[in-house]
C-alpha cells in the first residue's frame, strides 16, 4: 500500500466508517469483543475474528438493511470484500445507497 | 415409481438432449455430460479413490461420472483440511484429489480442472449401464468419537433413492424441474438433490452462485418453471428476512436442521408455494419427508421401511441398500410413518455440518496444557444464526487465544468455539460425568451479558 506524501500517517486506527461497521459486526454477530478492538487490517474470517459462512449470510442481511445494497457471490471475489474490516468498509463506501 | 431389482442401471438415465445442468449463460445436456465424463475418465490419475473437491456442480458431476466409468470411488468430505485428506490417504492408500478451484491446497496427488470445459462431440459416447453394486461414493461425516466415518454408496442404492425422491416430489417427465440448490454437492443432502436427481429424474440443476438471497433470486429468475429451491432452514430464514420478491416457486425443500412450522408457513404464504422437509442422515441418505407447515409425521419414501430399533432409534431398510440404524430417537407409527422424538444428544449441526461433541471434547482435552475441557452448544443452536459452540477449559498455563489457535485446523471452522472460557474446574459429579443441569448452568450467565 502506498500513501501520498502529504498523508500524515498510514491508516492504522479505525476510520469513521470502519468504526460504524465494527459496531455493526459486533452487534449483528453478537461477538464477544469490543468494536474498538477490531484491528482494521486483520482478517475477519478463519483467523482474526474467526467468522464463518453463516456469519457472512447474517452480515449480508445487516449490510443490506443499513446501507441499502445487496451482496452477491459474483461481486469481485467475496474473499476480498470480507478480507478485513478495512476492505469491507471500503466495499460499503463504494456501493452504499444510504 | 420403484426401480426394478435390475443388476444394471445406466450412468445417465436421461435422453441425450435433456438439459441436466444450467450455469449462467450456459446449458449442459445429458450428451454433454457423457462426452465430458468419457474424456475426463482418460485423464484422471490412476488411483482407486478420488477425493472430489469440486465446488461447481457441473464439474463435480463430471468427476463423479468419470470415476464411476473407470470403476473408481469418489470420496466426499466436508472437512477438506490437509489433516483430513492425509487421514483418508492413510486409510485408502491409492488415492488422488480433484478440484476446480486453484486455491485448493491438497497434500495428495492432485488434478486441477479448469471450469471451461473443452467442447467435445456430444452424443458420440456410449451411456454404459453400471452394476447396481458398484461402489461409486463414500461420504464422510464425524462419527460418535469424532473420527471420520465413511458411508458407502452403491450406484443402485443412489439410483433407487433418486427415483423415490422424484416420485415423492412429483418431478414429471413432461415438465422437468429446475432445481436451485444452496447446499454443497459433497454434503449428502446436496449430493442427492443437486447432483444425482438430474442424472436419474426429470430435473435440471443450477450451477451458478446461490449463497446470498440476491444470488438465489437471480438464479431462480434465470431458470424455467417449475422451480424448486433446495435449501436449509438457515438460508430460508435469511430469505424471509431479506424480504425480496422471488419468481414463482413450485416448492421449497429444506433439510440439514429441523425447520420450525412457523417459518415453513411464513415461506408458504410469502411465495405461494409448498415447503417440504426431507429427513435423512449421511449414513442412510434421504429417507422421508413431510410438509412442515401442516404435518407432524414423517412419511418414508417409496420402498423405505422402518422398524423400532435400539435405544429409541430405528432400523431402516431400503431398496438396494444395506439396512441401517437411525440414531435419532423416533416413534415408529407404522413401517412408513414415524415421528421424531429427539435428536441424538451428542451430535451438533452447524451450517449443514455435523460434529460429535464427545469427539470435539477429545480434541480439546488433547491440546497441550488443557487439563480438562468441554464444548457446549446453546439450546437455540438450530434457530439463532449467530449461535455457536462455546468451550470451557481448565488450562492454568494457557490463554484462551492460544487454545483457540491450537483448535484451528484440527476442527471444522464452524465448530470453533466463539468463546473459550477458562475456569478453575468443571462441575464433574462423583463418577466424573458432567450433569446436564450443571452444564446448562455454565451457559446461563451468558444470557445476562448480551
Amino acid at each position: 500500500m502506498t500513501y501520498k506524501p502529504n498523508d500524515p500517517e498510514p491508516l492504522t486506527g479505525q476510520q469513521p466508517l470502519e468504526q460504524e461497521v465494527a459496531r455493526l459486526l459486533v452487534e449483528v454477530l453478537q461477538l464477544d469483543v469490543d468494536a474498538e478492538s477490531i484491528v482494521p487490517e486483520e482478517p475477519l474470517f478463519n483467523k482474526g475474528l474467526g467468522l464463518d459462512s453463516i456469519d457472512a449470510l447474517e452480515l449480508a442481511l445487516a449490510i443490506s438493511r443499513s446501507y441499502g445494497f445487496e451482496l452477491k457471490s459474483d461481486d469481485e471475489r467475496n474473499g476480498q470484500i470480507f478480507a478485513s474490516l478495512r476492505s469491507l468498509a471500503r466495499h460499503i463506501e463504494i456501493h452504499r445507497t444510504r | 415409481m420403484t426401480l426394478p431389482q435390475a443388476a444394471l442401471v445406466p450412468l445417465v438415465a436421461r435422453a441425450p438432449a435433456d438439459v441436466v445442468f444450467r450455469a449462467p449463460g450456459r446449458i449442459f445436456t445429458a450428451a454433454d455430460l457423457l462426452s465430458e465424463a468419457h474424456r475426463l475418465a482418460q485423464t484422471l490419475p490412476d488411483a482407486s479413490h478420488v477425493v472430489n473437491l469440486c465446488h461447481d456442480r457441473w464439474r463435480f458431476t463430471t468427476v463423479l461420472a468419470a470415476t464411476a466409468l473407470r470403476g473408481q470411488t469418489c470420496l466426499l468430505t466436508s472437512d477438506v483440511s490437509p489433516e483430513q485428506l492425509r487421514a483418508l490417504a492413510d486409510r485408502f492408500g491409492s488415492i488422488c484429489s480433484v478440484a476446480d478451484d486453484p486455491a485448493v491446497a491438497s497434500p495428495l496427488r492432485h488434478l486441477h480442472l479448469d471450469l471451461a470445459a473443452p467442447g467435445g462431440r456430444p452424443g458420440a459416447e456410449p451411456n454404459p449401464e453400471l452394476p447396481t453394486d458398484r461402489l461409486v461414493a463414500i461420504v464422510f461425516t464425524s462419527g460418535s468419537t469424532g473420527e471420520p466415518v465413511g458411508s458407502r454408496k452403491t450406484w443402485g442404492e443412489l439410483a433407487a433413492r433418486s427415483a423415490a425422491a422424484a416420485s415423492r416430489f412429483g418431478l414429471l417427465p413432461g415438465a422437468p424441474a429446475s432445481i436451485v440448490g444452496t447446499v454443497p454437492p459433497r454434503h449428502m443432502y446436496g449430493f442427492e438433490t443437486t447432483i444425482l436427481l438430474p442424472l436419474h429424474a426429470p430435473a435440471c440443476s443450477w450451477c451458478g452462485p446461490s449463497f446470498y438471497p440476491s444470488d438465489i433470486r437471480a438464479a431462480l429468475a434465470s431458470v424455467p418453471a417449475p422451480r424448486v429451491l433446495v435449501t436449509t432452514p438457515l438460508q430460508l430464514r435469511a430469505l424471509l428476512r431479506a424480504d425480496i420478491h422471488l419468481p414463482p416457486l413450485a416448492q421449497i425443500i429444506s433439510a440439514t436442521a429441523p425447520l420450525d412450522a412457523a417459518t415453513a408457513l411464513a415461506a408458504e404464504r410469502r411465495w405461494e408455494t409448498q415447503v417440504w422437509e426431507i429427513f435423512g442422515a449421511t449414513e442412510l441418505g434421504s429417507i422421508a419427508s413431510r410438509r412442515t407447515a401442516t404435518d407432524a409425521d414423517w412419511i418414508t419414501y417409496d420402498g423405505v421401511r422402518m422398524a423400532p430399533g435400539d435405544a429409541g432409534g430405528a432400523v431402516v431398510t431400503a431398496p438396494l441398500a444395506e439396512p441401517g440404524a437411525l440414531s435419532d430417537v423416533v416413534e415408529v407409527l407404522d413401517p412408513a410413518r414415524f415421528r421424531l422424538v429427539g435428536r441424538a444428544d451428542d451430535v451438533v449441526k452447524l451450517g449443514g455440518r455435523r460434529a460429535s461433541l464427545s469427539g470435539l471434547n477429545r480434541i480439546l482435552t488433547g491440546i497441550a496444557g488443557v487439563a480438562d475441557g468441554v464444548f457446549l452448544a446453546p439450546e437455540d443452536l438450530d434457530e439463532r444464526p449467530t449461535a455457536r459452540l462455546q468451550a470451557f477449559v481448565v488450562a492454568p498455563e494457557r490463554s484462551a487465544e492460544e487454545i483457540l489457535a491450537d483448535l484451528r485446523g484440527r476442527i471444522d471452522a464452524v465448530f470453533l468455539p466463539r468463546r473459550v472460557v477458562r475456569i478453575d474446574a468443571l462441575p464433574r459429579n462423583e463418577i466424573g460425568k458432567l450433569p446436564r443441569q450443571a452444564l446448562r448452568a455454565m451457559l446461563a450467565p451468558d444470557a445476562d451479558e448480551t
